[in-house]
């Protein structure tokens, strides 16, 4: 864990921002998480110090994008390399925040940390450097799909912060992409802001190589009549955590989230979310899917926190989980914290094998057994797949799956 | 809308047993160390194994920390300020009812368990405890005949002390939390229950557990073994005065069922809760857990928890034993500034396990009622099944209702499944059976009772009974 030591002696960055600095400072106080805490207990400690192993790297050297060319109908950035950002500031209505704008909205979020709960962000902020955050300010509808990069390079650690501003009635897809290579820690943070009346289907799509990390955080905010989905996939990952923290501050809002991670070998991929329902009419739907086969551990939490004040909130969880091997694992908690009295919630959670009826049943139509359990994996996985924006149309996350499984 | 003051007098019902017995007791000093612990055993003429049993629970108890996870708030208990040892003073042996004291007596027949020939409940054998120690227990001979052993946990370390040494502890270890630990160092008097292979006992056997001290904490232990074969439907009742202070009490309870048996537990707790403004009331601390040691064997948990200021109690089945059941019925009441958190453990070890999970909280006032369980499919249990179902429902925009499930699977062929609703008292139903000429307050009992049917049909019948009756005291009142 040679970058707590060097966070704890103050030797980790030259010359830090003020936001570095503030975030430093905070971590000084209190290096790691406590382990023992809900967030973390579950989390294996021997990957996670690995995590911290490698040596932070600034630079973002050209890699190949295991995806798609871009086509002309889209839009691609790559953090860390924000040249492209004039182009498109002459063509479509985004432009870059202003490194005060950045500076404010960062500190804002800052004031209002956990420092257990916002670990990952305070890691992040505190590693990130200018260049390798990126800050856009959107407005809008007729904005062609959007791709967004974020890469972590062999043997080093790279820490990657997006920051994004909606403003009223925009309306966008967005899709992120969080590649991690050989041995390699990725570090990202997403701030999102939604203003009144936006819609926005938001893709994260995490794919790492052999025992690559990644701490993968997003912090979303929601204000009246926004609506905001959000269709994720991660996988190959050694150790990865994906925590999501989305607030409808004041109510009148949808939240859709569809959420598949999926572990192999030994590997330990996590997802917590966490939805603040600060007003009332509030609504989320989300279904959480796990599938853990050889070794590997998966975790999901989730909580739902429903305060007196937000009457009329409509909203159900389901955390369905397969576990394919009997040396994996699978931990989920699905919560509830309700005050309100006017409200719908609900969650489920089931824990199962895939379906042995269903199998027999296609092998008694001459289907073989593994074209019967590819296929009930197919549907498992395409209704979270047809969630995610921009992937899938032109990306075969699908076959990349079942070609893996 | 539902008229919320209307509800909110509904749920608004003066504790009914807090009156307290003026009976002269014998008291030991306050406080907690080790020549409490040997006087205590001393009280009890205790065999030396039983003495290092509560001195080795009483080390580990030091070193321990009161657990703080479960976000309970509760002013710091002070355990040098506790008396862990009070009994009504009475003729050393009892050889009939006669001899009792008539107050102990009365004080029973108040709280609607009477202990006399009489008037005794039919086809029930109660075993009453006041304080810390058991009074008095009926229908022995008559149980004695089919083999059935139903007596103090006293007697039973006089009388059938290998069993107690066999199996005292083995379902949760003097170590298992800080509260056992306590109760492992402390613990006065509780039940025994022995059901010998093959018996179905002939009757429902009940416990009655009564503080009427204020300053006295308590501590009982519970041990039940069903042989092979075997079966048991045992009830358990709680009641205490109504206190400013805050009274301790923290409870062990141990089921262990052989091949074939089959244990039912059922409780009815209805310790003081407090007053409307939190003063006072019982911290209700309890580890309950049963082992299906055999194949094929079961273990039921029913409760209906109305009472305390705190509960923290999560009655378990460990499965074991291939084939064998673990079921949680429980419906959880919480009104005022009352907080419960409660829920149950399955842990499945053994193949072809199964479990069920059925759980009712309904929290009113400023309460808050939380339910936490866990189910964990150990790496054997393969054909495993488990089933969890959560309903709370909220009444007032003040009380609270949480859900936290912990699910852990290791084993890919079994099968969990997990679901969880909140809601309120629906205006469509009130409305419904309003305008049919219901009472405004009988249509909440009745909604009520409804949403609670689950559990109270897995309640015996004479409980099932007082449970609803319970719940309609709680939820009846000025309607103002």
């Amino acid at each position: 864990m040679e970058i707590i030591e060097q966070i704890k002696t103050n030797k980790l960055i030259d010359n830090p921002t003020e936001i570095q600095k503030i975030c430093l400072h905070k971590l000084r106080e209190s290096p790691l998480p406590n382990t023992k805490s809900e967030q973390w207990r579950l989390s294996n400690k021997l990957k996670f110090s690995n995590f911290l192993d490698y040596s932070v790297n600034e630079k973002d050297p050209k890699f190949d994008i295991p995806f798609p060319e871009n086509s002309e109908s889209n839009i691609r950035l790559i953090i860390g390399q924000n040249y492209q950002i004039k182009l498109i500031e002459e063509n479509y209505s985004i432009q870059q925040l202003s490194e005060d704008e950045l500076d404010k909205y960062i500190k804002e979020q800052i004031s209002r940390f956990d420092q257990n709960e916002n670990w990952s962000d305070l890691l992040n902020l505190s590693l990130s450097c200018t260049k390798n955050i990126l800050g856009l300010k959107i407005n809008g509808s007729k904005i062609p799909p959007i791709e967004i990069f974020s890469h972590a390079s062999s043997n080093s650690l790279n820490a990657k912060t997006l920051v994004i501003f909606l403003e009223k009635n925009c309306d966008i897809e967005l899709l992120q992409v969080n590649l991690g290579q050989e041995n390699s820690s990725l570090s990202q943070s997403t701030f999102f802001c939604l203003e009144e009346n936006c819609s926005v289907n938001h893709g994260v799509v995490s794919y790492g190589e052999n025992r690559s990390n990644l701490l993968n955080s997003l912090n979303i905010i929601q204000h009246k009549n926004s609506e905001y989905n959000l269709g994720s996939l991660h996988f190959k990952f050694n150790f990865a955590r994906f925590e999501i923290s989305i607030t409808q501050s004041t109510g009148n809002a949808k939240t859709n989230i569809k959420g598949m991670q999926i572990t192999k070998k030994d590997e330990q991929i996590s997802t917590y979310t966490k939805i603040d329902f600060n007003g009332p009419n509030g609504f989320l739907d989300q279904i959480n899917k796990s599938l853990a086969d050889d070794k590997s551990h998966a975790i999901f939490e989730g909580s739902i926190i429903v305060p007196k004040i937000a009457q009329k909130t409509d909203a159900s969880q389901l955390s369905r989980n397969l576990l394919l091997s009997n040396d994996a694992q699978i931990d989920t908690k699905p919560q509830l914290e309700i005050i309100a009295d006017d409200v719908k919630c609900k969650h489920g959670a089931t824990i199962s094998q895939l379906n042995e009826e269903e199998l027999f049943y296609m092998r008694t139509r001459g289907i073989t057994l593994p074209e019967a359990s590819k296929l009930q994996l197919s549907s498992y996985f395409q209704e979270i797949i047809s969630f995610i924006p921009v992937a899938k149309d032109r990306w075969d996350l699908l076959d990349k799956l079942l070609n893996e499984n | 809308m539902v008229n919320e003051n209307l509800v909110k007098d509904v749920v608004k019902e003066p504790y009914k047993y807090g009156f307290v017995t003026d009976i002269e007791t014998e008291k030991i000093a306050k406080g907690l160390n080790e020549d409490i612990i040997r006087l205590i055993s001393q009280k009890k003429r205790e065999p030396k194994y039983l003495l290092d049993f509560r001195l080795k629970a009483f080390k580990k108890w030091q070193k321990m920390d009161e657990p703080d996870w479960a976000g309970l708030g509760y002013k710091q208990i002070d355990y040098q300020d506790i008396i862990y040892y009070s009994a009504p003073k009475q003729k050393e042996k009892i050889s009939s009812l006669d001899e009792v004291d008539p107050k102990l007596l009365e004080t029973f027949d108040k709280l609607g368990i009477p202990l006399t020939e009489q008037k005794k409940l039919t086809n029930v054998a109660v075993d009453a405890v006041f304080d810390s120690v058991s009074i008095a227990t009926t229908f022995r001979e008559e149980l004695a005949g089919h083999g059935v052993i139903f007596c103090s946990i006293s007697e039973a370390v006089k009388n059938h002390s290998d069993l107690i040494e066999k199996y005292l502890g083995s379902v949760v270890p003097a170590s298992d939390n800080y509260f056992a630990a306590l109760n492992s160092a402390v613990f006065s008097d509780g039940s025994f229950v022995y059901i010998p292979k093959g018996v179905t006992c002939p009757m429902d056997l009940s416990s009655y557990f009564r503080i009427n001290s204020g300053d006295s904490g308590q501590f009982e232990r519970t041990l039940i073994i069903a042989e092979e074969s075997s079966s048991v439907s045992y009830l358990e009742g709680c009641t205490a005065p109504m206190f400013d202070t805050n009274t301790l009490h923290a409870a062990v309870v141990e089921l262990i069922a052989l091949d074939d048996a089959s244990i039912k537990y059922s409780t009815v707790q209805n310790w003081y809760a407090g007053d409307e403004e939190g003063v006072g009331g019982i911290f209700n601390f309890v580890t309950k857990r049963g082992k299906c040691l055999g194949k094929r064997s079961k273990i039921s948990w029913s409760q209906v928890e109305t009472g305390s200021a705190i509960t923290w109690k999560y009655p378990s089945c460990l499965l074991l034993g291939e084939e064998s059941v673990g079921e949680f019925y429980s419906v959880a009441l919480t009104n005022n500034l009352q907080q419960a958190d409660t829920g149950t453990k399955m842990i499945h070890i053994g193949p072809k396990t199964k479990s069920t999970i059925v759980s009712k909280g309904i929290s009113a006032g400023n309460s808050i009622n939380s339910y936490r369980g866990l189910v964990k499919m150990g790496t054997k249990a393969t054909g495993s099944r488990n089933y969890s179902q959560c309903d709370s429902m909220l009444i007032g925009d003040q009380a609270s209702a949480n859900t936290f499930p912990y699910i852990k699977s290791q084993q890919p062929n079994s099968e969990i499944e997990h679901e969880a609703s909140t809601c309120r008292i629906s205006e469509d139903q009130l409305f419904y059976l309003q305008s049919r000429g219901i009472e405004f307050e009988e249509a909440i009992s009745m909604m009520v009772s409804g949403f609670c049917r689950d559990v109270f049909n897995q309640l015996p019948m004479e409980f099932a009974a007082e449970a609803d009756k319970l719940l309609a005291l709680k939820l009846e009142g000025s309607v103002g």
